[in-house]
């Protein structure tokens, strides 16, 4: 090894400082002050002809004992926590195979799985729209099996079938990443010990890729609660979660206040789950230690 | 693979299925003769795809805002994020380890929370939506994956390659440029290309950034999918799932290795 040549350290903190000045500003101006400032907003008071009163109040917050808002919350926090337990039963099949496929198998398997990923959500909206639309796939199907014309569209199920489509990678990815590091011969020890394919599952996999499924189930679980798009396409005025909620109030109805405290809810709601998640996911990492 | 390797292959198929018939239906759609979302198709005709040319409504939604908006957000947000990456892997500073978890929040925190709280700051600021808010916005979104990439990059490299370059003489920063630079080609590639896609698919936040002059790609499919739905829309999705599937593919065949989120 030869000895670099090192200039002097407080040179190079100043140059490491310079290099993320930048970004660390623009973060600070672009995230954290319109953060900061919904917050604030959430407990001003409603005005009609301006943005909000800066007159300090806490009715924002009162509303939640609405049975409406209880409502949404509870529709909303529902939803994500199906779609969720969907992904987790499409994703554990899906990410075993990737991890364990062929280098070319695998390539294609993850082409058709980041495609999707990366067509826009409203594209896929369009595809469920097309597919239990009055004149779409499903219903041809059902009708040539005899069964009447069915309305499927603008119901839970329809909104859940397209987060469950939109979110599944977010489940694979850190799942496939989990399982790859489970040295295939621990399966097979298993498998000379007499376990079957289920038993493998239950002993070996799932124990060793649980940081990746409470990384992925962490992931489905914030993007669900917060979706807006699915829903107000899906669901159309039937199925609402609160992200739409947030949407017109901005956009529709102009009540600021009120879309900065569901602003608020939506950030404890998912980012108070995601810091658990987080903390028990590294607590299971430590007290499980992979071989 | 093993684990019931039979009923696995048929759950992995069945899965996929689930992935792409959503997306398989609208290219389907895309060619129909009639103008409902009938499949299968009764014939086959590219009258939408005329249709949606003949439109200004879309072109400029396509061109002048989302490829525009797209290739304005990859250039500075991989000017930002790879000088953040730099410092981060190759300087000493305090509060670095904080900064590492700052630069990714936007990815943790919901996209619509940063659309609404963006949406009030603008209109706070007195700037109506225009397309400096919407690559504003799209910037912010897009630099935690400049920052994961170019990271992943750096810390990859064999730093004796440009202790060399020192040893011979050359300056820390002339290695860092000859040496250094041309290996994290791919990495610098890809994020230019992420950071492309996360602006040209995204809604969440344009929805409350764009204005009726800046509409981009899949905010026009959102309105038009609400309130006139013919085949059209589904050429439009079919030109971004085709689009999209190159890019993705290309990144593939240069890395000839998976690419990670």
């Amino acid at each position: 090894m030869t000895a670099i040549v090192q200039p002097d350290r407080r040179h190079i903190a100043l140059w490491g400082v310079a290099l993320a000045a930048p970004n660390a500003l623009y973060l600070t101006l672009v995230l954290l002050i319109p953060l900061g400032m919904v917050a604030t907003y959430s407990f001003f008071t409603y005005s009609t002809t301006g943005v909000a009163l800066p007159v300090l109040t806490i009715a924002n917050y009162a509303k939640l004992g609405d049975p409406y808002f209880l409502r949404l919350i509870g529709r909303t926090v529902g939803i994500a926590v199906k779609t969720t337990i969907i992904c987790i039963f499409l994703g554990y099949p899906l990410a075993y195979a990737l991890a364990r496929a062929r280098p070319t198998l695998a390539t294609l398997g993850f082409f058709l799985l980041l495609t999707p990923l990366m067509v826009s959500p409203v594209v896929r909206a369009i595809g469920w729209f097309v597919l239990l639309d009055r004149n779409g796939l499903v219903n041809s199907v059902l009708m040539y099996f005899g069964a009447d014309r069915q309305e499927l569209l603008f119901n839970e199920p329809a909104v859940l079938l397209g987060l469950s489509h939109l979110l599944l990678p977010f489940m694979v990815l850190p799942l496939v990443a989990s399982i790859e590091r489970i040295p295939p011969n621990v399966e097979e020890a298993a498998r000379n010990l007499g376990a079957g394919g289920l038993g493998v599952f239950r002993k070996v996999i799932l124990p060793l890729s649980l940081p990746g499924l409470v990384s992925g189930a962490v992931l489905v679980y914030v993007e669900a609660a917060s979706a807006f798009v699915l829903p107000a396409l899906l669901g159309g005025r039937f199925v609402r979660m609160i992200g739409n909620e947030v949407f017109d109030a901005l956009l529709v109805s102009y009540n600021i206040p009120q879309a900065s405290m569901l602003t608020v809810m939506l950030i404890v709601l998912t980012i108070g789950v995601l810091g658990t998640g987080l903390a028990l996911s590294r607590r299971g990492t430590v007290g499980r230690s992979a071989p | 693979m093993t684990l019931g390797s039979k009923s696995l292959a048929a759950a992995v198929v069945g899965i996929y299925g689930f992935i792409l018939l959503p997306l398989i239906v609208v290219v389907g759609v895309s060619f129909n003769t009639s103008s409902r979302f009938d499949f299968p198709p009764e014939g086959l005709s590219l009258r939408w795809y005329h249709s949606l040319f003949d439109q200004p409504s879309f072109l400029h939604a396509f061109l002048n805002v989302s490829v525009a908006a797209g290739l304005v957000t990859a250039v500075v947000a991989t000017l930002l994020g790879g000088l953040a990456a730099v410092a981060l892997v190759r300087f000493r500073f305090p509060g670095r380890g904080f900064l590492e978890a700052f630069f990714l929040t936007p990815l943790v925190v919901p996209h619509i929370l940063l659309g609404a709280a963006l949406y009030l700051y603008f209109a706070r600021l007195r700037l109506s939506a225009s397309f400096a808010t919407l690559v504003i916005s799209h910037i912010l979104i897009a630099t935690p994956y400049v920052v994961r990439n170019v990271f992943a990059g750096l810390v990859g490299l064999d730093p004796r390659i440009e202790e060399a370059a020192v040893n011979l003489g050359a300056s820390r920063f002339r290695a860092f440029l000859l040496v250094a630079l041309p290996q994290l080609r791919s990495s610098l590639v890809s994020s230019i290309v992420f950071a492309f896609i996360v602006s040209f698919s995204d809604i969440n936040v344009a929805l409350f950034v764009s204005g009726p002059e800046t509409t981009t790609l899949p905010v026009y499919l959102f309105s038009q999918i609400q309130w006139q739905s013919d085949p059209s829309v589904a050429a439009a999705s079919t030109i971004q799932i085709v689009l999209v599937a190159l890019v993705v593919a290309g990144l593939q065949k240069v890395f000839r290795a998976r690419i990670g989120i």
